[in-house]
């Protein structure tokens, strides 16, 4: 059997394949310290599932802190996020060219080739805007909670265009518009227009390629992915695997492809 | 001559009655959210405690965000002019004045004859402005006020390497948790608001004499760095810097 241990800012995954299948997968909340994290992750995977360790022919580990993740003997090689969500990505669906991936601190869009290669990416991790974030502060000040801001967003009748792009103003902008009786509604779909208008920017700096994937946890939510193909003017794929599991998934087909022909 | 000059920012109003060259009363409030009846208030405030009743005042001149809320006022201004005046008519020799408000950091060129020649402003993002400043400061529990008196005690300055304010505001938290001083957190967070402030100051092309206004250019553990990272000569403010714009607001009252 073969794993991927993908640990992010704000949750960790694993995923466990055996003959090209999925055996089983786990995601929880982080730890502190990303080696924790990964052991947890997978010491629950493998309970769940009957299995230990030594059933773990070959692992790779991902995201942050992947480096003292194998320097800790929890997986024997490292690889970056990048290559993983191709592989990914590309795994599930041959067709995908770009993957858009927004996690909790950051987004990124990933260019691959016919073959999964990367073909080029850009990230924003400088500004919270764009990310999830973004989302989190905006539930926070709509008082509700992050997986209820989709739904609600879905329900905008006329959503109510943010003019700042930055998640502390546009937070007070957020206040305004309720203290003047705006429609709760209207403001979370105001919201998730100002979401994907970062994630647009950012993919057009590299003219993103169709077919487009949407990964990492806020592909989750529905409105996000709505307004990002009204922006984009395309359909976007979701992925027949939890989202957030992608970089996990990635990093498993990885060590199947180095664990079974070493 | 009497005037009055009045700055309603993004998070404070601030109210200035001057006779001539001399202020002879001022007043900072919050901002908060019924701006018209606060800039009243206000404005009375400051009146009472100079003595002068309303039909002494020659004129009332307002900028801001909020300028157009300051009922009878004789002009509307923007801070850009405002804060140009006021740096240039009490620091003559200052050729580029930083002024660091709540919601923005604007770097401003005067030249020899007191006209603003140019200008740079960042309103788009949070970053080292007096709200980045605040946010900072309330995860440590601590006021403005105490800032500079709490960075002060740093032994350790902390690192704060990101920009952005959420970010950032992670970063204090992750400190705190780690058991950190709250001074050298403070001062981490004083030395990386000098680092945008100067950094913009770079790219405006701030040389020589120079000075900072706004709120945040109260904060010596700001001030100090911002000098150091820019070199040329700071000349501060003579009067506190928060009330710049209503200083100069109130000085083009003043035909003379």
């Amino acid at each position: 059997m073969f794993a991927g241990i993908d640990v992010g800012s704000l949750t960790a995954e694993a995923l466990v394949i055996h003959e090209g299948r999925i055996v089983g997968s786990e995601i929880i909340s982080v730890l502190p310290n990303p080696v924790d994290s990964a052991r947890v992750v997978m010491d629950a995977l493998l309970s769940r599932k009957g299995l230990t360790w030594k059933d773990l022919k070959y692992t790779i580990s991902t995201g942050y802190g992947r480096e003292k993740i194998q320097h800790y003997g929890l997986a024997q090689e490292t690889l970056s996020e990048i290559s993983c969500h191709g592989s990914g990505a590309h795994t599930l669906d041959p067709e995908v060219r770009t993957i858009i991936d927004i996690g909790g601190q950051d987004a990124k869009v990933i260019k691959l080739d016919a073959k999964g290669g990367l073909d080029d990416f850009v990230m924003n991790n400088k500004c919270a805007a764009g990310t999830g974030h973004f989302l989190e502060a905006m539930s926070r000040a709509l008082g509700v909670g992050l997986e209820d801001l989709g739904p609600l967003a879905m329900k905008a009748k006329k959503p109510i265009a943010m003019s700042n792009r930055c998640t502390i103003y546009v937070e007070t902008e957020v206040i305004h518009y309720l203290q003047r009786g705006a429609s709760r509604q209207d403001v979370a779909g105001g919201i998730t227009m100002a979401m994907a208008d970062r994630v647009v920017a950012l993919a057009r700096r590299i003219g993103p390629k169709n077919k487009i994937m949407i990964t990492g946890g806020v592909a989750k939510n529905k409105a996000v992915k709505a307004a990002l193909e009204k922006a984009l003017g395309v359909k976007i794929a979701y992925p027949s695997l939890d989202p957030q599991l992608i970089g996990a998934y990635g990093a498993a087909v990885y060590a199947a492809r180095k664990g079974g022909s070493t | 001559m009497i005037t009055i000059g009045c700055d309603v920012g993004s998070l404070f109003s601030k109210a200035v009655v001057m006779d001539g060259d001399d202020i002879i009363a001022k007043k900072i409030i919050a901002t908060t959210g019924r701006i018209a009846v606060e800039v009243h208030d206000l404005l009375q405030e400051v009146m009472k405690s100079a003595g002068i009743p309303a039909d002494r005042v020659d004129c009332l001149g307002a900028t801001g965000n909020g300028a157009g809320l300051v009922k009878g006022a004789a002009f509307v201004e923007d801070t850009i002019t405002c804060t140009g005046a006021a740096a240039w008519y009490f620091i003559p020799e200052v050729r580029c004045a930083i002024d660091v408000g709540g919601q923005s950091i604007t770097s401003i060129a005067i030249d020899d004859e007191g006209t603003v020649t140019d200008f740079m402003r960042n309103d788009k993002c949070a970053s080292g402005s007096g709200r980045f400043l605040e946010m900072m400061s309330a995860k440590l529990g601590l006021s403005l006020r105490d800032v500079d008196k709490i960075a002060a005690e740093a032994r350790n300055v902390v690192n704060i390497s990101s920009q952005c304010g959420v970010f950032a505001e992670s970063e204090v938290i992750t400190h705190v948790n780690n058991g950190e001083e709250k001074s050298d957190i403070m001062a981490g967070v004083c030395a990386a608001v000098a680092k945008m402030v100067s950094a913009q100051g770079r790219r405006f092309g701030a040389s020589g004499h120079f000075t900072l206004l706004g709120g945040v250019a109260k904060i010596e553990a700001i001030t100090k760095r911002v000098h150091e990272k820019l070199g040329g000569r700071f000349n501060p403010f003579p009067f506190d810097p928060q009330l710049a714009g209503a200083v100069g607001a109130s000085l083009l009252g003043d035909p003379d």
